[in-house]
């Protein structure tokens, strides 16, 4: 187990290298960059409509300082390998730079944002699977009954449909028809105002929604995977075995089959950290939930590139990491797992 | 307790009607019957079955869609003369005696017809409105709410145009962007993933890295990222998904080369000396072309949502491209004023997705009916 962890924990440095070369790559496409400057010697070259079309997607173009700004901190006048590191240097010490929009430092902006989308992300995880694995087992359990037929047609449903199209349907139905719900915000505008109780009332009541639109997707995703594996197991002959051998049928499944049917949740288990760090823009922008999301794509639109880039950094290397915790988890309730030798079952 | 195991659906009773023969289409070339045996599995079950159909009738329709939505006339009569106004160049107004230059207006032209009473007729298509044409009525903002009389079914947008003509000619491109993203998409998988299975070695391991880097990058974020400083226009928007898309396919079918690889048919096509063309070819290829079938209805569903996501949040094809996500957005912001915009849109995407995952459920369940034993 540990050589395991070791070798796993060296790969990290060539996939982390790789990935910074690739954001690298990215953050020449900001205005002032070779890239852009390529492309819009293009566009001048090619047609003159797309060139107009330029200004009116976006916000403001930027100012002759701005632009400065960029290039000093991207190093657009340095040869491309020391500008790599000198980026990668200040990465590292969380220099992201500087907001064109805030003018404070990307890093801070950044990190205000985060405990809403905390927030968010924790109820997800928590909701997701405290619901989907009991229900998933029971599903399983119980196959082809009608509880099982009726959950599985609204699963299915929650699947096809896209969470922000979900989002949009519930905002329409409950809370600008019904009014049950606000139309969006993460509390009310009179929330300081509130007793503890009327607090916790008022970000429930923002909260619900974006929640169900949150859980939607990943919850079917996950109550289809664990009823599968948990079906699979105890199809497979420990199972019966454990059950001929006369075996409480419970015991069966939760001391035999249960452990191994988690195998394929925990392969996704790290994944949840950039799910709770960072949320889905659509859903932020759609409750208008002032997260790391909806920050996201506000800075694009403003064109506020150094956060852009701060995010997109901030956001691989969240990828990067929940990858890292995946493994260690599937490693973790699967003792099978052996490095270098998992080819035929990848 | 009882542990009886049973079968679950499609064990192969749907297919067991008749024997295993394969059916003659021409002397000498024959379906396989693995083939045939898939196709009526598909068949068996109904509701992956009946979408495939209602899909594909929509699709044809929608090919068509010039001639069922359309501000242009089916066919003109004027003075004894029949014209065709759906395909080809605009008719100026003044081929049919107006007083104007610029393209005919139909409707207009059917009314003073009918009030003229001289023998001239417009045939307009059902829905007589085209994706592009304000239709504004002076003196009232849009939208405009849903009206048989008007012929907007499903009302208007806030510039007037007709919800449903947007819809049918969103849901076109929608489709046809997403089948270009799949032939591209799959490709290159195809190619690069054979390529990694097949050989492996260093070539497997490099992509192997460069894959998982890609994966490491949120996707949709970076296409806005490109998108923002390019304008982009059908075929640009499907050169940047592609080049952030390909990976899946790739990755899937590394794995099923992988396996096929080292089976004894292909082990024997190499002893009796095929070469690597012909190994990879007539012998891998075929059999993991199931992999290849049952993905492509989720990647159309992919396709889809992508398109759509980036129109809604304004970075994906520019106006005024007819797309759901535009409406989706507008719908948004007339979410009380006018309710039928983001309804219809909502619904028709939430349908459409809803029976591409059936169909996906299904062509699944044909190639690779899992038969799960369980306790009752």
């Amino acid at each position: 187990m540990t050589s395991y962890f070791i070798r796993r924990f060296l790969l990290i440095v060539p996939t982390f290298i790789g990935v910074t070369i690739l954001v690298f790559t990215l953050t020449r496409l900001v205005p002032g960059g070779p890239i852009e400057r390529m492309m819009s010697e293009a566009r001048l070259a090619g047609d003159e409509t797309a060139a107009s079309s330029y200004d009116s997607q976006g916000g403001s173009t930027l100012s002759d300082a701005q632009l400065e700004d960029l290039k000093a901190y991207y190093g657009f006048d340095k040869p491309v390998v020391v500008s790599y590191f000198e980026w990668l240097g200040k990465v590292l010490v969380l220099d992201l730079g500087r907001s064109t929009r805030y003018s404070d430092p990307v890093w801070d902006t950044i990190t205000d944002r985060l405990p809403v989308s905390i927030f968010y992300g924790i109820w997800t995880l928590i909701l997701t699977y405290g619901v989907c694995i009991p229900l998933g087992m029971y599903k399983a359990i119980r196959h082809k009954t009608a509880f099982d037929n009726v959950t599985s047609a609204v699963i299915f449903a929650g699947y096809a449909i896209p969470s922000y199209v979900v989002a949009l349907l519930l905002l329409t139905i409950f809370a600008a028809n019904l009014e049950w719900f606000p139309l969006g915000g993460f509390v009310g505008p009179d929330f300081d105002e509130l007793s503890l109780i009327g607090k916790a009332g008022d970000l429930f009541i923002h909260a619900v929604l974006p929640l169900i639109a949150y859980t939607a997707g990943s919850f079917a995703f996950s109550t289809i995977l664990m009823k599968n594996s948990l079906m699979d197991n105890l199809a497979a002959e420990y199972v019966r075995t454990a059950v001929a051998k006369g075996m409480d049928f419970k015991r069966a499944i939760f001391g035999h089959a249960f452990r191994n049917s988690l195998i394929p949740l925990a392969t996704g288990f790290g994944n949840n950290i950039s799910l709770i760090l960072t949320g889905s823009f659509l859903i932020e922008k759609i409750f208008n939930i002032d997260g790391f999301g909806l920050l996201g794509f506000e800075s694009l639109v403003e064109r506020d590139y150094p956060v852009v880039m701060g995010i997109l950094v901030l956001s691989s290397l969240l990828f990067l990491i929940g990858n890292i915790l995946s493994d260690i988890c599937v490693a973790l309730v699967d003792p099978r797992v052996k490095f270098g030798s998992g080819e035929t079952s990848q | 307790m009882k542990t009886a195991t049973t079968d679950s659906r499609l064990a192969d009773s749907a297919s067991g009607r008749s024997p295993q023969r394969p059916s003659r289409l021409r002397e000498g070339f024959t379906i396989n019957p693995q083939t045939v045996k898939q196709w009526r599995r598909f068949r068996s079950i109904k509701r992956g079955y009946y979408s495939a159909v209602a899909l594909v009738v929509a699709l044809i329709l929608s090919a068509g869609a010039e001639l069922l939505v359309n501000g242009r006339a089916l066919i003109v009569s004027y003075d004894g003369e029949l014209y065709f106004p759906t395909y080809g160049d605009i008719i100026p107004g003044n081929t049919f005696g107006r007083d104007y230059e610029y393209e005919t207006d139909y409707r207009d032209l059917k009314a003073l017809f009918k009030e003229q009473d001289r023998g001239n007729w417009v045939l307009m298509p059902p829905v007589p409105y085209g994706p592009l044409e304000n239709d504004l009525i002076p003196g009232y903002f849009p939208p405009y709410a849903p009206s048989f009389e008007s012929g907007h079914y499903l009302g208007t947008d806030q510039t007037g145009r007709d919800v449903l003509a947007r819809l049918i000619y969103g849901f076109r491109i929608a489709f046809a962007f997403a089948f270009l993203l799949l032939l591209c998409n799959y490709l290159i998988g195809i190619a690069v993933g054979c390529a990694m299975g097949f050989w492996g070695g260093v070539f497997d391991l490099l992509f192997q890295r460069v894959i998982e880097i890609w994966n490491m990058v949120p996707s949709l974020y970076v296409i806005m990222i490109v998108t923002s400083i390019v304008i982009p226009n059908f075929w640009t928007l499907a050169v940047v998904m592609v080049i952030f898309g390909w990976t899946q396919m790739t990755w899937n079918m590394r794995t099923s080369t992988y396996k096929e690889k080292t089976r004894e048919y292909v082990l024997a096509a190499r002893a009796l000396g095929a070469s690597n063309t012909r190994q990879i070819g007539s012998h891998v290829i075929p059999n993991t072309i199931s992999v290849i079938v049952s993905f492509i209805p989720f990647s159309i569903a992919g396709g889809i949502f992508l398109l759509t996501a980036l129109d809604y949040l304004g970075f994906g094809l520019p106006p005024p491209t007819p797309s759901w996500g535009e409406l989706l957005a507008q719908g948004q912001n007339h979410i009380v004023t006018a309710p039928w915009i983001i309804l219809s849109v909502g619904i028709s995407i939430s349908i459409v997705l809803i029976m591409v995952n059936y169909i996906g459920e299904a062509v699944r369940e044909a190639f690779d009916p899992k038969k799960h034993a369980y306790y009752q």
